[in-house]
């Protein structure tokens, strides 16, 4: 996404206080921000960071249980996410929401390398999957609730993909909101756990495919392939968190694995 | 005992990664500028009648009362009265329409050669009262004063008083008031925004006709390119459509746009969201209203990326046939057919203005800050460029003049199509305070520059390979800091129409001036004045022969006779007109005093003899 377009990091680097940085730095303001000619700094470095994702991708895929060094830039890249939910949340005018729902993704690379270090069972492990899980939903939840303005493109969404009226996908988006609770809750009750995490990775894989399903159409290029298929695979966390933990538990009853046996799993 | 450490080291880096960003953003919070609170505040029921618009066209009064939320029990009803041998009569009632408390009033047969005080009543208690003017056809001049881009923020010197407007549009006795656009910055909370508008302007709205154009922001998107009411989902809504439900749009257009004359061609587009293009005939200037992002094409999905967003275009050597494509529309058929009677029609009128969001070019180079330097941008009206040369081929057979905003860069271009300045000129005002800084800087100097202007004005081709020319644009300071409004460019424009010489003349000041004091500055290039001629006179064409009429200031029309085009129809000022023209054609003249119903010359050339018509 990085490299085909621009990462939303803008909001966070043309600021006053960015540039008093950079100045303290030694750049110039046309070195900073360019001649307008040219590109300055903060543009040729919005465009590069998709090298560093590429490189956390390399590390995702060629991490193992003591790769030291693939995990230590895993737990940068969970930095980088971070960094981008809070442009995102900085974008979206502070809406604390926005920052909370990105926790599926900031976590995600943290918990791959807490599941190869620690176990895919430590509580650890499954605690922090836990808490991501609980951010995405809680967040999206927020919205959809109307705790916060609900977003236009979830109406959006909710009326190309239904065919709903406004009052139908307004009543659909507040039960959406309900439950998305419901789970954050379950998530936590042993006996709810399962259904809990089964109802989201569902939900979650649904709306992250809506963007693309809402959006794409014959007549575009790529038939709009490059404008929304990466929504979803941002979305990815949203329910291969879910998942993760609904394949965990999927022996209800079954005994607890302690930390030291979980070692005994690596 | 290595793993212990490690596991210590994971944990570590996952309890700073969820607790110091949240910190982070709180200690920021700390130092950052305060935001402004947009809630709406509680009133005396006294006082639940915010402000109202109206204007008057046509022999009717359309005016809509803003109500601040009623509380249940409360009557729904309101009245307008009118002040008659001082006594108030009651003229009209309205029922509030809930879903943004708006009450709209028509009242048809107004008599608009007299003045009449008039009251907006809820209640027993809630009064609000205002002026409608008198039809301001002896007045020589008309003045119109523009304004786009109302953010409320302090970091855009937002929380600083309009008073200064107030004043000012007070000074200038301005005849009509223009918001161009993003009267409204807040994408959720539509009523609350629009109720603070009417509190910082309504105490000159209500004494003057008022039109405001809902643009991207007002209807709650970054952008919008409407595409006949089109649901968009993408962020940033490049794939053209509506962002927010369309019940949330209504609400938007009903609050801003329902006291305008009616719609020439009122069907509906997508989600129910209804058009408002239309014309106002005020003091004889006959004021188109377009909406140019109703039926705009997104373009994300249409044209080949050229840069990192869908609608911008970052690459220098990109063919810009290349996202001209076919299907892309910037005018709907409906408002272009509408623009074609319009510019035929010139009863009561001696002068044509097109009002729209923005203009018909790439009006800025620089977006955002002291750099993205941007080749085009599709948000703007130079794309597509064939809807864009349809748009101004219409508008220049009415010679009309184009009053705009929203590109948060005050600028004057003079349009072209087939060759430099054979088109209309337009004004972009600059902002109220500015969200979004932009600068007109080309890299190249500008061909056929007048003597001594900066080498940014001139001719150009913009992003798109239009053609344009530039007169003056109130760039930004590079570092803005120190006056937050005025070195982020903000502040306000005039235009003044005189029906008797049929000059234009463009103002464009800063904030917090004088205007009526000699000694007040306005931005660099300003005031221009041109001559209403101005906005069709290519420079290849000739002249045919003089016209010398025996009544004042008919209607003239120029058809050719192979193709059977209307070229323009113009009121001329007096009674003779050296009709402009394309050399090596023929030409049809029709003329009369309100209409161009005779033929008054069948074989008209550049370069032929005078002629006297008689049109008693």
């Amino acid at each position: 996404m990085h490299y085909y377009w621009e990462g939303p990091y803008g909001v966070l680097l043309w600021q006053d206080a960015t540039y008093d940085l950079a100045t303290g730095l030694g750049l110039s303001w046309d070195e900073f921000v360019g001649t307008g000619a040219d590109d300055g700094f903060v543009q040729k470095w919005i465009a590069r960071i998709w090298w560093l994702y590429l490189a956390c991708t390399l590390l995702t895929i060629t991490v193992r249980k003591t790769s030291w060094v693939q995990m230590s830039g895993l737990v940068l890249g969970s930095g980088l996410l971070t960094l981008l939910s809070y442009a995102s949340y900085v974008a979206a005018q502070r809406q604390l929401p926005m920052f909370i729902e990105h926790g599926g993704q900031m976590l995600i690379p943290l918990i791959l390398v807490m599941a190869l270090a620690l176990g895919v069972r430590h509580r650890v492990t499954v605690t922090t999957a836990v808490i991501a899980l609980i951010m995405t939903f809680a967040g999206h939840g927020c919205y959809a609730i109307g705790f916060w303005p609900t977003p236009g493109n979830f109406y959006a969404m909710t009326t190309l993909i239904l065919g709903a009226d406004y009052s139908t996908a307004q009543m659909l988006l507040r039960t959406a909101g309900v439950l998305d609770f419901l789970v954050c809750i379950g998530i936590c009750i042993p006996y709810l756990r399962r259904a809990s995490a089964l109802y989201a990775s569902v939900w979650g894989f649904l709306t992250a495919v809506a963007r693309p399903v809402a959006g794409m159409s014959w007549g575009l290029n790529y038939w709009g392939a490059d404008q929304f298929l990466h929504e979803t695979a941002l979305r990815a966390p949203h329910f291969a968190i879910p998942l993760f933990l609904f394949f965990l538990w999927r022996k209800p009853g079954e005994k607890k694995v302690s930390p030291r046996s979980a070692e005994g799993d690596r | 005992m290595n793993r212990q450490r490690y596991t210590r080291a994971g944990l570590c880096c996952l309890a700073l990664l969820l607790a110091v960003t949240p910190a982070l953003a709180q200690q920021n919070n700390q130092r950052r500028p305060r935001r402004a609170v947009l809630e709406i505040p509680e009133v005396e029921r006294s006082e639940v009648i915010c402000f109202a618009l109206y204007t008057v066209h046509d022999n009717t009064l359309k005016l809509t009362a803003q109500l601040y939320p009623l509380q249940s029990g409360e009557s729904r009803t309101v009245g307008l009265e009118i002040e008659t041998d001082g006594n108030w009569v009651e003229v009209a009632r309205t029922n509030v329409i809930e879903p943004g408390w708006t009450a709209p009033f028509r009242v048809e047969n107004w008599d608009d050669t007299r003045a009449a005080n008039y009251r907006v009543v809820h209640g027993t208690a809630a009064k609000y009262e205002g002026v409608i003017r008198k039809n301001p056809v002896d007045k020589d001049e008309i003045v119109v004063a523009g304004f786009t881009g109302n953010s409320i923020q302090p970091a855009h010197g937002g929380d600083i008083s309009r008073q200064d407007l107030i004043d000012n549009v007070r000074k200038v006795d301005a005849d009509v008031l223009f918001f161009s656009g993003d009267q409204v910055y807040d994408h959720n909370k539509h009523l609350a925004a629009w109720l603070k508008f009417g509190r910082d302007f309504g105490d000159i709205i209500k004494d003057r006709p008022t039109l405001c154009l809902p643009d991207d922001h007002d209807v709650g998107q970054p952008n919008l390119w409407g595409e006949s009411g089109k649901i968009s989902t993408l962020s940033g809504n490049a794939d053209g459509g509506y962002r927010q439900p369309g019940i949330y749009v209504q609400e938007v257009e009903r609050a801003q746009t329902s006291h305008f004359p009616d719609p020439v061609d009122p069907g509906k587009i997508g989600q129910g969201i209804g058009v408002y293009f239309t014309n106002l005939n005020w003091g004889n200037i006959d004021f188109a209203i377009l909406e140019d992002r109703k039926f705009k094409t997104g373009p994300a999905g249409r044209v080949p990326k050229q840069g990192p967003r869908p609608d911008h275009i970052r690459n220098p050597e990109y063919d810009p046939a290349s996202v001209d494509v076919d299907g892309a529309v910037l005018l709907g058929q409906r408002q272009l057919d509408f623009l074609d009677s319009w510019a035929q029609d010139w009863r009561d009128a001696s002068m044509k203005v097109a009002l729209s969001q923005t203009i018909f070019c790439g009006g800025a180079h620089i977006h955002g800050s002291a750099n993205g330097r941007l080749h085009a941008d599709m948000d703007s009206n130079g794309w597509p460029q064939t809807g864009r040369n349809r748009a101004l081929k219409a508008l220049r057979k009415a010679f009309a003049f184009h009053y705009a905003g929203d590109q948060h860069l005050a600028t004057i271009f003079h349009h072209g199509i087939d060759e430099h300045r054979d088109a209309i000129w337009s004004f972009c005002v600059p902002s109220i305070a500015n969200l979004y800084l932009r600068w007109w800087e080309p890299l190249e100097p500008g061909q056929n520059r007048e003597p001594s202007s900066p080498e940014y004005t001139g001719d150009h081709l913009d992003g798109f390979a239009n053609k344009v020319t530039n007169y003056a644009a109130a760039n930004p300071e590079k570092m803005p800091a120190g006056n937050v409004l005025n070195t982020r460019s903000a502040g306000f424009g005039i235009v003044r129409l005189n029906t008797q010489t049929r000059q234009i003349t463009m103002e464009c000041w800063p904030r917090n001036v004088d205007v009526t004091d000699p000694s007040a500055k306005q931005y660099p290039g300003w005031p221009r004045t041109i001559s209403q001629f101005d906005n069709y006179n290519p420079p290849s064409w000739g002249k045919l022969g003089e016209l010398t009429f025996d009544v004042d200031s008919p209607v003239v029309q120029l058809v050719d006779r192979d193709s059977d085009e209307i070229l323009y129809t113009v009121r001329i000022a007096g009674k003779t007109f050296v009709p402009a023209a394309p050399k090596d054609k023929t030409f049809l003249i029709k003329a009369g005093k309100d209409a161009p119903e005779t033929i008054v010359v069948k074989d008209a050339k550049v370069g032929g003899a005078a002629q006297s018509v008689s049109l008693k």
